[in-house]
């Protein structure tokens, strides 16, 4: 909290000295974040200033993902998994912030810049028609919102005065690693005016996690010791079993 | 107390895995099994996938195996001869079996095919047992005995298995028997082993009875001997080809079960051996139903998104 107090008094002296000629300029309190056993989730407060007309609209993206959408079906009242769809290079997260309101029509350019969960590309190599390609994918986003990793519409932009906003970026507890990208982008009159990009590294730290890239990296020593342990478990306990308490 | 386990990727209550070990431990013990059809469906009960709980309970099984092997070694009740035909068949079974998982889990529906195998076994042993207690009261009772429809069944088996080829003498056990046998035999139960995370302990031991002919006093040994091996290979090819053997989930479940076996061992000793069994099949029979509501019970999602990794 203390970095933030420190972080925002330089970023608001900063500004409000300066005339700039970017059009758009932001920074972050911090871009790592390292999710241990105990993570919680986590907060970070983007500032920034616009100095040109036109509709702020900031996204932050996930690591692109594949994800396995598989539905339920009933066999003989047995559930089994059935029909299932792929979809490649999903973001694993994505949460938009906006200057525009409900109201307005919605531009094509959000469409281009896949600024809105509606616009995002899904994308399948499983073969299916396009009416369940779009059920799987509703229901792909569905979830998603019930989990917290999309976000989608009701988060303003605050600002401080003419030219200074700022958003608290939320993170919640069970993002996955990887990078992380926040995007600002001015849009005005269905044009990209500014762009610009921070990443956001997030690390899993820990001894679980040490141990699941253990297990996937060097598989074979992975499965030699988890034998081993049991082997030497199992000796251990009879040994002290029929050493110290008897038979 | 929560921990989290790096594999299954959910947080679990150590006190609650810690006391499924233990309970685990102690009926095995008891009961002289190994505990894996126990072990297994107390842990997708729990709500760990059941991979990965197969996998785990595979790694469980070789230590639970290998403390008494070792009390069945210095006895010298262990066919070694006899025990390494019997881990031929079982590498190739355990390794296809885990070929045959990495096929469900693809498809899948692993997660299905547990469930049902296990309904099925469950079913089987424990109607079996319940009949064979029943029995064995109305004789105790009332001196009733019934004729064993089964003995005509074996006898064919039997003069089928003494025509098979390449028979060789195993002088621990006395016996001369196809080495086709033992293979054949251990190859089957290798598939369940790695299939379900069972050590197979309770289909090998009446097969080496009836069908090895092996006598009684090296039956216990040798089958531990086998398990081990196969227990081992399971593990080992689960953890290379699917990934999914939670070493943390193990070590819990390998110290809690080694524990209450040694308690359920020297239990064991005290109790009436007929009520023991009634129980245990009882028992046996409530996971059996608990597993069918599994199957049948309406998912509460309908889709299920996952990450693949």
């Amino acid at each position: 909290m203390k970095n933030y107090l420190f972080f925002s008094i330089i970023l608001l002296c900063f500004f409000s000295k300066t005339s700039f000629g970017a059009p758009l300029i932001s920074g972050i309190s911090t871009n790592e974040i390292n999710i241990d056993t105990k993570f919680k989730g986590a907060q970070i407060l983007l500032f920034g200033a616009k100095g040109d007309a036109g509709n702020i609209v900031i996204t932050v993206r996930g690591p692109k993902k594949n994800f396995l959408v598989t539905k339920k079906q009933k066999l003989l009242g047995v559930w089994y998994n059935g029909a299932r769809v792929n979809f490649e290079n999903s973001y694993s997260f994505f949460s938009i912030f906006s200057t525009f309101n409900n109201g307005d029509i919605q531009e094509d350019i959000l469409q281009d810049l896949e600024l809105g969960k509606d616009y995002l590309n899904f994308s399948t190599s499983t073969k299916i028609n396009e009416k369940d390609k779009n059920n799987f994918k509703i229901e792909l986003i569905e979830k998603m919102e019930k989990n917290n990793l999309f976000n989608n519409g009701a988060n303003k932009v605050e600002f401080l005065d003419d030219t200074l906003f700022k958003i608290m970026l939320n993170f919640p507890k069970n993002i996955v690693r990887g990078i992380y990208t926040v995007e600002l982008y001015l849009i005005r009159e269905n044009s990209l005016i500014s762009f610009q990009s921070i990443p956001i590294y997030v690390n899993q730290v820990g001894i679980s996690a040490k141990i699941s890239d253990f297990a996937i990296r060097q598989d074979m020593l992975y499965g030699f010791v988890a034998v081993l342990l049991a082997l030497i478990v199992g000796w251990t306990a009879n040994y002290i079993f029929a050493r110290f308490i008897g038979k | 107390m929560q921990i989290y386990l790096p594999i299954a990727e959910i947080p679990v209550n150590i006190i609650l895995v810690l006391m499924l070990g233990l309970m685990t431990g102690f009926l095995a013990g008891m009961f002289g099994i190994g505990g894996g059809f126990l072990a297994t469906p107390f842990l997708i009960f729990i709500g760990i996938p059941p991979a990965i709980a197969v996998s785990t309970s595979t790694n469980q099984i070789i230590s639970a195996s290998i403390s008494g092997l070792l009390a069945h070694l210095r006895k010298g009740n262990v066919d070694i001869k006899m025990g390494l035909f019997l881990v031929v068949g079982g590498f190739i079974g355990s390794s296809a079996g885990v070929f045959i998982f990495k096929l469900l889990q693809k498809s899948g529906n692993i997660d299905v095919v547990i469930a049902i195998v296990y309904v099925v076994f469950l079913g089987i042993i424990s109607l079996t047992m319940i009949r064979d207690s029943i029995r064995n009261f109305l004789e105790q009772k009332f001196g009733y005995s019934s004729t064993n429809a089964n003995s005509k069944i074996i006898t064919s088996i039997l003069k089928f298995i003494d025509q098979m080829p390449y028979r060789i003498y195993f002088p621990k056990s006395g016996v001369m028997v196809s080495i086709f046998v033992p293979i054949i035999l251990s190859c089957g139960i290798g598939i369940l082993v790695a299939l379900i995370g069972i050590g197979g302990g309770f289909l090998m031991i009446p097969a080496m009875v009836y069908l090895l002919r092996m006598p009684s006093f090296v039956v216990v040994g040798t089958s531990l001997f086998q398990i081990v091996f196969i227990a081992s290979n399971a593990t080992f090819l689960q953890a290379i080809t699917n990934n999914n053997v939670d070493i943390v989930l193990a070590s819990l479940m390998i110290i809690s079960s080694a524990i209450g076996a040694q308690i359920g061992t020297r239990t064991g000793y005290k109790v009436n051996a007929n009520n023991m069994r009634s129980f245990l099949a009882i028992m046996l029979l409530g996971v059996c139903i608990k597993m069918l509501f599994v199957l049948f019970s309406e998912p509460k999602n309908l889709f299920i998104v996952e990450i693949l990794k």
